[in-house]
């Protein structure tokens, strides 16, 4: 049986090298790191077959509240493990899914405040139909008339979430909320125009 | 119960097998939707959901246009129509390398409940292509936009399906579309959202995920009788939402210590306050850098992953 060395790693990220990493690879990683002090991720250059994978996420830092911004998948069951064991109390996703569905069972078993993208990032959109609107009616509203009418839909959501989610024992079920409160208006719209 | 969410996602991964984005939204809305309707009589037995999983129309075309050195480029647009009950599609564009019809599908599934929250008569949609905008000239964008009108333009409408910006797509880009969009159809609509303030655009537009997030977030709070005020936040991303977000949390009194990007995340212990965010957002949104160059700039912040 033949084994090999497939991953290094440094704090930027880890190298993959499905070929292994034989005795020429390594000395020119003693090169790299004892010599040139560089990156792992230089090793790709040198052997494209290799893939780099990069490093760190802001999720091992110690919070109160996490707000996942950039894209879909971005945190998983590790990550939330360690959110919630460093004291996070409310996960408001801005992306949308940035999530696993392994994070958001670790967010429900501690039962932290979580909500999820297609409730919490949806002033976005409905900024969007505040665009329509002034567009229809040719006029535009100032800052404060937008904002006040955006603090109120996102009030308005949060308790459409509230209404639809809430557990036998008071606590809230955001994810239920919203899928739920999300589905009964378009069901009852496309029950209403029949099978079209 | 089980077995009537399993059965239902046995029909929709026949279907849509090679797409585990739109299976992971799907899933997640069954497993409490199903429940919903099996206890509420008018909606059972009508296939609602069945219906609700399949895209109205899914159109996929060809984007080709010419890059700076005179190579013709080749890309795939899409426009996922996915639910029009309740008003016009309405969803963003996305310009990445990442995209694909599922990505699409479950942006454009989770679009349609998203919309419906919001109150307001939208349906949903989603849409855009595999360009990379990462690298590109302003004259290559603006030549990538217009081609990517040129056909998109007949496929949409102010009463019909009202795209918006999402990753890649910001008021450049959607400037460049709706000039496009203008000029085939001779008729100036609000068929895009997201536009300059100057024509047709709403104020608080650009800060509104943002803004909004954090409102939703300050509302989950007040159910416990807690605040943003005092609290530590830590923010992934760096483009719109991020900035945002980070601006109106800052705003009620918490301190948020990171911001991130493809290349890695920073910490900035004492706080990304409203001097930093502003250099943040010209280093993101004008000079297009990264935000490990933060540090550069503030030395007290650390950088964790790599930089190149």
């Amino acid at each position: 049986m033949q084994f090999f060395l497939v991953t290094l790693s440094d704090s930027s990220g880890y190298i993959l090298d499905k070929d292994g990493i034989d005795a020429d690879k390594l000395a020119y990683v003693m090169d790299l790191k004892n010599v040139k002090r560089g990156r792992i991720s230089e090793y790709v250059n040198k052997y494209p077959n290799a893939v780099f994978f990069k490093g760190e996420k802001p999720w091992v830092v110690a919070c109160d509240v996490a707000l996942p911004c950039a894209t879909q998948n971005e945190l998983n069951g590790e990550h939330a493990k360690q959110l919630v064991e460093n004291g996070c109390i409310c996960v408001a996703e801005g992306a949308n899914m940035p999530s696993t569905p392994e994070a958001i069972y670790e967010f429900q078993k501690a039962q932290i405040l979580f909500a999820p993208g297609k409730a919490s990032n949806a002033g976005g959109v409905a900024t969007s139909g505040l665009e329509m609107s002034q567009n229809s009616l040719r006029l535009s509203w100032t800052r404060e008339e937008v904002d006040e009418k955006l603090k109120q839909i996102m009030k308005d959501i949060h308790e459409s979430c509230v209404a639809y989610g809430k557990n036998e024992d008071g606590t809230v079920d955001y994810i239920k909320g919203a899928n739920i409160a999300g589905f009964v208006k378009v069901a009852d719209a496309m029950l209403a125009q029949g099978i079209v | 119960m089980e077995a009537k969410i399993n059965a239902f996602m046995d029909l929709v991964k026949q279907r849509n097998h090679h797409e585990p984005e739109f299976l992971q939204a799907v899933q997640e809305v069954a497993e409490t939707v199903i429940p919903y309707i099996v206890k509420n009589d008018i909606y059972h037995g009508k296939n609602i959901l069945l219906r609700m999983v399949e895209p109205e129309r899914l159109i996929s075309f060809r984007v080709s246009w010419v890059d700076d050195t005179g190579e013709i480029q080749v890309n795939r647009g899409y426009r996922v129509q996915m639910n029009s009950a309740i008003g016009p599609y309405k969803g963003g564009l996305r310009f990445h390398p990442t995209v694909n019809a599922s990505i699409l599908k479950f942006l454009a599934f989770e679009q349609v409940f998203k919309n419906s929250l919001t109150t307001l008569p939208m349906g949903g949609g989603k849409g855009g292509s595999d360009f990379d905008p990462k690298g590109k000239s302003d004259n290559e964008i603006m030549r990538f936009c217009h081609a990517f009108m040129s056909e998109l333009f007949r496929h949409i409408g102010h009463n019909t399906d009202v795209p918006a910006g999402d990753i890649g797509v910001g008021g450049r880009e959607i400037g460049f579309m709706f000039g496009m969009y203008k000029k085939l159809k001779n008729s100036f609509t609000g068929v895009l959202t997201g536009k300059g303030a100057s024509w047709g655009g709403s104020l608080i537009r650009p800060e509104a995920t943002g803004y909004g997030d954090v409102y939703f977030a300050e509302n989950m709070l007040q159910t416990k009788g807690d605040s943003f005020k005092g609290k530590t936040v830590v923010v992934s991303g760096s483009g719109n939402v991020a900035q945002y977000a980070t601006e109106k949390a800052t705003q009620l009194g918490a301190k948020v210590v990171t911001l991130s990007d493809s290349s890695g995340y920073i910490l900035d212990k004492d706080g990304i306050d409203a001097d930093k965010l502003a250099y943040v957002m010209d280093l993101k949104n004008v000079k297009r850098g990264r935000i490990s160059e933060y540090v550069n700039k503030y030395p007290n912040a650390v950088f964790f992953g790599n930089a190149f």
